[in-house]
């Protein structure tokens, strides 16, 4: 079982590793945007698994997404740096906000997580001799490593694989660690937990902080790949489709927002940016929970279980016979 | 700030103030019953204003009946909200408020389709100005005031007076004991729902004759709600009335001075600083 | 094996002078009702001492006072000679003071060698840079650690096992292995085999003396009188959030007001 599963794995990347030969600019530029919507929806998954429902992620992708475009337009910093500070800011602004409401009871923090997605908009849009307002921030540079340009969408669409494996492998590893075990416990029973000693306040703010500093990683590509920020862009729905990733793709196991941030954004590719997507979206939400509320990730399961009640049924001699 | 500026932006502190307060009372209210944030409550503010803007000035019903109907319209979806996302749900309070938010984005994107997006707007209901304090102010905003209190009290003459009103706060202070009782928790949680979205209707129908309507038009009314039921504490009735007051006036005044989005941006400061030395709220309200 | 129970037995006699936990004055009001109302209780080192009273006594809040996860608003609790009134859930547990929950408060989801790894949360060495480059889940040491408390607990066949499919006995044992695993001095149990069968029953509190006898001080709250009779060398009784009574068993159970506030039938059928 964990031999397929390396190798479904290893299959996986082979296949996103050739598709820039197989598929035009298009895909090219599509599949980034997916990888970036996995790093967003990956990164939310900590926060969600200590039981906080952060629903202003966009924010933190936002400051990101600023902070690095400004750096490298304005400093010459390289994207690199750029990108480190861009997510260091994330982070450390996620401390700001995450310290005191992380304390009290969930809905506070979550209602607090909303109207700090309109605060980071406002102050986008507010501070035009920075940001450009809603003139949006243009010209800004493309990414480089080393000192080397990305020129080609190609070379783009290899550092966001790159950048997208690298977040999920160190969320994976803390995921399975003792650090991941302690987010699960507070997440089934938070009073259990601390009566065995765990501070939960500080891990729960450590995972949300976590979260915060990639939504600042995937931010920060965005900016370098897309090259023109504006920001209503990064408002509420963008906030609550990265919780849609998590909730569709199934919250109980590490691939759910993978599968969830992959599938979605793929099939509503068509209609990207109309109305429409919201509504595929919030239906495909309402429909996962109300009938299917493990997510994607449960469905081959149930099918499976499905499949051997019906043979089940079908085989065993019924009792009257 | 001349006096007579101030006078009028209290005026119209006030009426915005208790816009606020009728949507975070029906949000402390869902609070208190069932642990749940109604994120759905700015969508349903939009629904209002929309069915205002059709019952009323398209279909011309007069204005005091269409309001009534569309606080029953929208009372009666917000039942089949609590039978149809709520209890299937049963009591999962992530999943409950994950599904309202999906709610939210689905009746907002649908108004673009379904509304259209040309700018529509609600002619005055109440024409003309009237002299308050030498001041003159329009007999539309002034109108909110009386309106928004007739509501308040009804409100609590219901919640105090009678027998749902008891089985509410019969469900607020313990749900087991409560059901033991013989409350049939679910239709009066149906009953809060339902109480809860007409509210946010009411809001809306109120200020549709102020404002351009668009799909979008809850989201602002919503978080001010948000940031009034952190201020005044969660659940506490007394608490969403003075903290709705407070931040009409806070909103009113600053923003006559500063303007509008740096009132909002300086409330939440303010609440994140409430949030660091005074977690239970201004009124020091701890929920049971 | 007796020779070794009776030194066990003398030795913590020896300790039983020390006071381990001492409350003074412990007061809680919700809104206008006192649950707790001005209660001293002292623990000594090396004592099983059972908490009761009627439904609504008090002694569940009392439970929450002592593990701090509410604040008292009058009084303080000394635990060993430090105040520690004031300190947060995961502080007090940190002074060796570890509480159990009523019913079964589990990681649900999570095995039962999980559910124990985490009751060793205190005494691990953990770092986000051990979390990331190292290959194993957990150090060896402390999963041999935690194996050894299912061992002494009973439950090592089910270490694998997802806790919310373990029977309800066991998983009220698996509560116990939890807070044996961080290392109590004193461990405060909630209802340890209310609800349990008479042979579940024997069978814990055999496990709470033996816990006892590896130097492990105990106060638990129960409603089973039999259990409480048989196991605890002292009792306090609560009643209306004040103390009624307090002593033997035997005193106890013969005290008068004691009897009247709610032991008759109960009393008389565990003496039975």
């Amino acid at each position: 079982m964990r031999r397929l599963r390396v190798g479904v794995l290893i299959v996986l990347v082979l296949l996103m590793l050739l598709v820039p030969q197989l598929g035009g600019d298009y895909y090219v530029h599509v599949f980034a945007l997916v990888f970036t919507n996995v790093i967003l929806a990956a990164s939310l998954r900590p926060s969600l698994t200590c039981g906080q429902l952060n629903i202003g992620h966009s924010a933190f992708m936002s400051i990101g997404a600023y902070a690095s475009a400004l750096l490298a337009k304005n400093l010459a910093v390289p994207f690199e740096v750029s990108m480190l500070c861009g997510a260091l800011v994330a982070a450390v602004v996620g401390l700001v906000i995450g310290y005191p409401s992380l304390r009290l009871r969930g809905v506070y923090f979550a209602m607090v997580t909303v109207a700090f997605v309109e605060v980071i908009r406002l102050i986008a849009q507010l501070w035009v001799p920075l940001t450009r307002g809603m003139s949006g921030l243009s010209g800004i540079p493309k990414p480089n490593l080393l000192g080397v340009t990305l020129a080609t969408k190609a070379s783009q669409y290899y550092l966001a694989l790159f950048l997208m494996l690298l977040t999920l492998l160190i969320l994976w590893k803390l995921e399975s660690s003792r650090l991941g075990l302690i987010w699960k416990s507070i997440g089934m029973a938070d009073n259990l937990a601390q009566s065995l000693g765990v501070n939960i306040a500080n891990h729960k703010l450590l995972a949300f902080m976590l979260g915060c500093f990639f939504a600042g990683v995937a931010g920060a590509f965005y900016a370098h790949f897309i090259r023109f920020l504006f920001p209503p862009e990064f408002g509420f729905l963008m906030a609550t489709n990265i919780l849609v990733y998590n909730y569709v793709g199934g919250r109980g196991h590490f691939a759910g927002p993978i599968v969830g941030a992959a599938f979605l954004s793929l099939l509503s590719e068509p209609f990207r940016g109309s109305a429409y997507e919201t509504i595929f979206f919030s239906i495909a939400m309402l429909l996962t929970i109300l009938f299917l509320p493990g997510g994607l990730i449960t469905l081959p399961g149930k099918l499976a279980e499905l499949r051997w009640w019906k043979s089940a049924s079908a085989h065993s001699p019924s009792p009257a016979a | 700030m001349t006096p007579d500026l101030l006078i009028q932006s209290t005026i119209i502190g006030l009426s915005i103030g208790s816009i606020y307060i009728l949507m975070a009372l029906g949000l402390t209210l869902m609070f208190g019953m069932m642990h749940i944030i109604n994120f759905a409550h700015g969508a349903i503010y939009m629904l209002g204003a929309f069915a205002i803007y059709y019952i009323f000035s398209q279909w011309g019903v007069p204005y005091f009946a269409a309001f009534v109907l569309a606080m029953l319209l929208l009372g009666t979806f917000g039942y089949l909200v609590e039978r149809s996302i709520y209890r299937p749900i049963k009591g999962g309070i992530e999943p409950t408020l994950v599904a309202l938010l999906a709610l939210t984005t689905f009746l907002q994107a649908a108004g673009y389709p379904v509304f259209g997006q040309l700018d529509k707007h609600v002619p005055p209901v109440f024409q003309g100005t009237r002299n308050v304090l030498g001041v003159m102010i329009s007999v539309e905003r002034l109108m909110i005031i009386p309106m928004a209190g007739a509501l308040v009290v009804g409100l609590y003459l219901f919640i105090n007076k009678t027998k749902m009103g008891a089985a509410m706060r019969a469900i607020e202070q313990d749900k087991e004991a409560a059901a033991l009782q013989g409350v049939n928790v679910h239709v009066v949680n149906g009953l809060a729902f339902a109480i809860g979205f007409a509210l946010a209707a009411a809001s809306g129908a109120l200020m549709a004759p102020i404002f351009k309507l668009d799909p979008m038009m809850g989201e602002q009314p919503l978080l001010k709600a948000f940031i009034i039921i952190i201020l005044g504490g969660l659940g506490s009735i007394p608490g969403a009335i003075l903290g709705g007051l407070m931040l009409g006036l806070i909103d009113s005044i600053v923003a006559t001075a500063l303007g509008a989005e740096p009132a909002f941006l300086l409330s939440f400061v303010f609440i994140i600083l409430l949030l660091l030395f005074k977690p239970t709220g201004l009124f020091g309200y701890a929920p049971p | 094996m007796v020779e070794e129970r009776i030194r066990s037995q003398s030795e913590s006699r020896r300790v039983s002078s020390a006071l381990l936990l001492e409350t003074h004055g412990l007061t809680r009001h919700f809104g206008g009702l006192a649950a707790v109302n001005r209660v001293d209780l002292r623990v000594a080192e090396g004592e099983i001492v059972g908490l009761i009273g009627p439904n609504g006594a008090g002694k569940t809040t009392c439970f929450n006072l002592l593990s701090g996860f509410i604040r008292p608003t009058a009084g303080t609790i000394r635990f060993d000679g430090e105040d520690i009134t004031r300190l947060r859930p995961h502080q007090v547990v940190k002074r060796g003071l570890v509480r159990t929950f009523q019913l079964t408060t589990l990681f649900q989801e999570l095995t039962g060698l999980e559910n124990v790894l985490l009751g060793l949360h205190l005494h691990s060495r953990r770092s986000l840079g051990r979390a990331l480059f190292s290959r194993r889940r957990f150090p060896p040491d402390e999963v041999a650690r935690s194996r050894e408390v299912l061992e002494f607990t009973g439950l090592a066949s089910q270490a694998d096992q997802l806790a919310r499919n373990l029977p309800h006995g066991h998983q009220r044992v698996l509560g116990i292995a939890m807070a044996l695993a961080a290392r109590p001095r004193l461990l405060l149990l909630d209802e340890p085999v209310t609800g349990m069968n008479l042979d579940e029953s024997g069978r814990v509190m055999a496990l709470v003396k033996t816990i006892r006898d590896r130097g492990v001080t105990v106060l638990l709250v129960e409603h089973n009188m039999k259990a409480v009779m048989g196991t605890c060398e002292r009792i306090v009784v609560l009643n209306f959030g004040q103390t009624l009574a307090e002593g033997s068993p035997a005193e106890v159970s013969t005290n008068a007001k004691v009897i009247e506030a709610y032991l008759g039938a109960g009393l008389a059928h565990a003496r039975g």
